[in-house]
């Protein structure tokens, strides 16, 4: 959040050294294969993972899955950071509603997000309603948390300003409360995107049994089939479709917010 | 209270006369106490132009956020047209020691932000925050966001902010502080042509004792420890004064001597 406007040549710059580490993994991998060390079985070999990718894309089972994935994060984010957001503003601008709310959600927070599952299991189903509100659970807490509490931080001099100006109540809240909170309010949006994402995974996982009994859909199946029919070259290529998504989504949350507190000192 | 107050019109003439009686005002933090005010009394006229300087600690910011309505004395009470100060107004506008823009309000907005609770067209309030712009000298820079400018424009976007609403009282906390000789001496007399056209009776603090018998009816010397007031000089030569009048050479060497000893 700190850093923002790196210029194009340093960004650039930035982008090669993060690709370092990765690269010379690839390399070793490569350079292993070749030297004949990945004939055990649990470690695959590079041109055997490529093959699975070009299978997977051709019969479009990964991009499917990748797809069923990314949209039921998407949705079960959507429902979960929006829900968190009006919930945060309310109990940061309104002392009586974080007096009968706050311990509540304070409790709740507790909960890992894992440990709904059977109550939500049993109040939903193991279908598409309970997921995505496994997901929106996940990606509500966040948000809520960095509204509230980018709302109850705004500094006493801003607010000062406020009163010696006379504003009244709603062009305080939109013209210095939620601008001052924004900072918070969007690290609480890129966290609760983190969340709804391994929440995503989690839930295809563990609830339904993936395409074994063809009750589940999306990379955190397809990954718990892979396992089930001990096919490492697809367990591989699942995690690593998690993983670039996943960093996708965060580098696309992150630009947005750059962008919408340009204002704040470099 | 802000519909006393309107946007093109002169305010009413007799308006912003001060009574401070008896004010003090005690600090606690943790185990340390700080006599900020002690016994300060003053009354100043409407239409009078007040400096207040002393060294720093002594308690002159904490006495323009009482007149401000921001805080409240510990003993003592404050009126302004015969009402106590008891919460801030537009009537009376401060300019605050640090220029506190709002960093996500570029400069025309943050002067806009002022006439927020004022009655009036939006086009007239539009025009009276490009006036403001001008008189500032930031013209071409109403786009401009806070961190873009530097520590004199902001302060002058501050100036502006504070003087929009045509406040009776206008509070000024070291407004001209961080700005070069020339506009400073510019805007020196811009505040005394406000004053004019105004009426408005004017507080302001400032550590330069030039500006402040160049600009003021009365100089208020404050020492500290605990802060309280130390003389009052009253400037009655004509305006405008130069720097090097006798009189004015006389009453600043005053005031300069005070200063030294306390
Ligand atoms: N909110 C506060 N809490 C504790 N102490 C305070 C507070 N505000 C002011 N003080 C103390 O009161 C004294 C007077 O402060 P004040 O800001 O009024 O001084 P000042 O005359 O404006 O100084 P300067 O010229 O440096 O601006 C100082 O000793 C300061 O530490
Ligand atoms: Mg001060």
């Amino acid at each position: 959040m700190a850093a923002t406007n790196f210029s194009a040549a340093s960004r650039s710059g930035i982008v090669a050294r993060a690709l370092v580490l990765p690269a010379a993994l690839l390399l070793l991998w490569v350079l292993l294969d070749a030297l004949g060390a990945l004939k055990g079985g649990i470690v695959v070999s590079p041109s055997q993972v490529f093959g699975t990718a070009y299978e997977g894309f051709a019969d479009g089972s990964l991009p499917g899955a990748a797809l069923a994935t990314l949209l039921r994060a998407l949705t079960g984010w959507a429902i979960g950071a929006l829900a968190g957001l009006v919930f945060g503003l309310i109990l940061g601008l309104s002392g009586i509603a974080r007096n009968l709310f706050d311990p509540s959600i304070s409790s709740l927070r507790q909960i890992a997000l894992f440990a709904w599952i059977p109550l939500l299991s049993a109040w939903l189903g193991n279908g598409e309603a309970m997921k995505i509100t496994l997901i929106a659970l996940g990606a509500f807490f966040p948000m809520a948390l960095g509204t509230q509490a980018g709302c109850q931080n705004v500094p006493a001099p801003f607010r000062e300003v406020g009163r010696v100006l006379e504003l009244d109540r709603r062009a305080t809240i939109t013209a210095i409360i939620v601008p001052a909170a924004l900072p918070s309010i969007l690290v609480g949006l890129e966290l609760s995107l983190n969340i709804a994402w391994l929440g995503t995974f989690g839930a295809e996982y563990l609830i339904g049994t993936g395409y074994i009994n063809g009750m589940g859909d999306g990379l955190g199946a397809y990954l718990a089939a892979a396992r089930e029919y001990a096919r490492m070259d697809q367990v591989l290529l699942g995690v690593l479709f998690l993983a670039l998504i996943g960093l996708g989504l965060d580098r696309l949350v992150l630009g947005f917010s750059r962008r919408l507190v340009s204002w704040r000192t470099p | 209270m802000a519909d006393a107050l309107t946007l093109s019109r002169p305010a009413a003439r007799d308006a912003g006369a001060v009574a401070i009686l008896g004010v003090s005002k005690t600090f606690h933090v943790e185990n340390r106490t700080v006599h900020a005010l002690d016994d300060v009394s003053l009354a100043i006229a409407s239409g009078e132009f007040i400096s207040i300087v002393g060294p720093s600690g002594c308690g002159k910011s904490t006495l323009l956020r009482f007149l401000a309505g921001l805080d409240r004395p510990d003993g003592g009470r404050i009126t302004v047209d015969g009402e106590v100060v008891d919460r801030p107004s537009l009537k009376r506008g401060i300019v605050f020691q640090d220029h506190r823009l709002l960093p996500w309000l570029n400069v025309e907005e943050n002067v806009a932000l002022s006439l927020r609770s004022l009655a009036g067209a939006p086009a007239d309030k539009k025009e009276r925050v490009q006036s403001l712009i001008d008189l500032v000298g930031l013209t071409g820079f109403e786009k401009a966001l806070p961190h873009e400018l530097s520590g004199g424009m902001s302060q002058r976007a501050a100036i502006a902010r504070g003087l929009a609403p045509r406040p009776p009282l206008l509070l000024l906390d070291e407004p001209l502080g961080a700005l070069d000789s020339l506009t400073r001496s510019y805007l020196q007399d811009e505040l005394l042509a406000i004053r004019e056209r105004e009426k408005s009776t004017v507080v302001m603090v400032t550590h330069d004792v030039e500006e402040a018998i160049y600009l003021s009816d009365r100089v208020v010397v404050m020492e500290p420890r605990p802060g309280r007031i130390a003389a009052i000089f009253d400037i009655t030569s004509r305006r405008p004064r130069h720097r090097d009048d006798p009189d004015f050479v006389a009453t600043r060497r005053k005031i300069t001597d005070l200063l030294a000893t306390r």
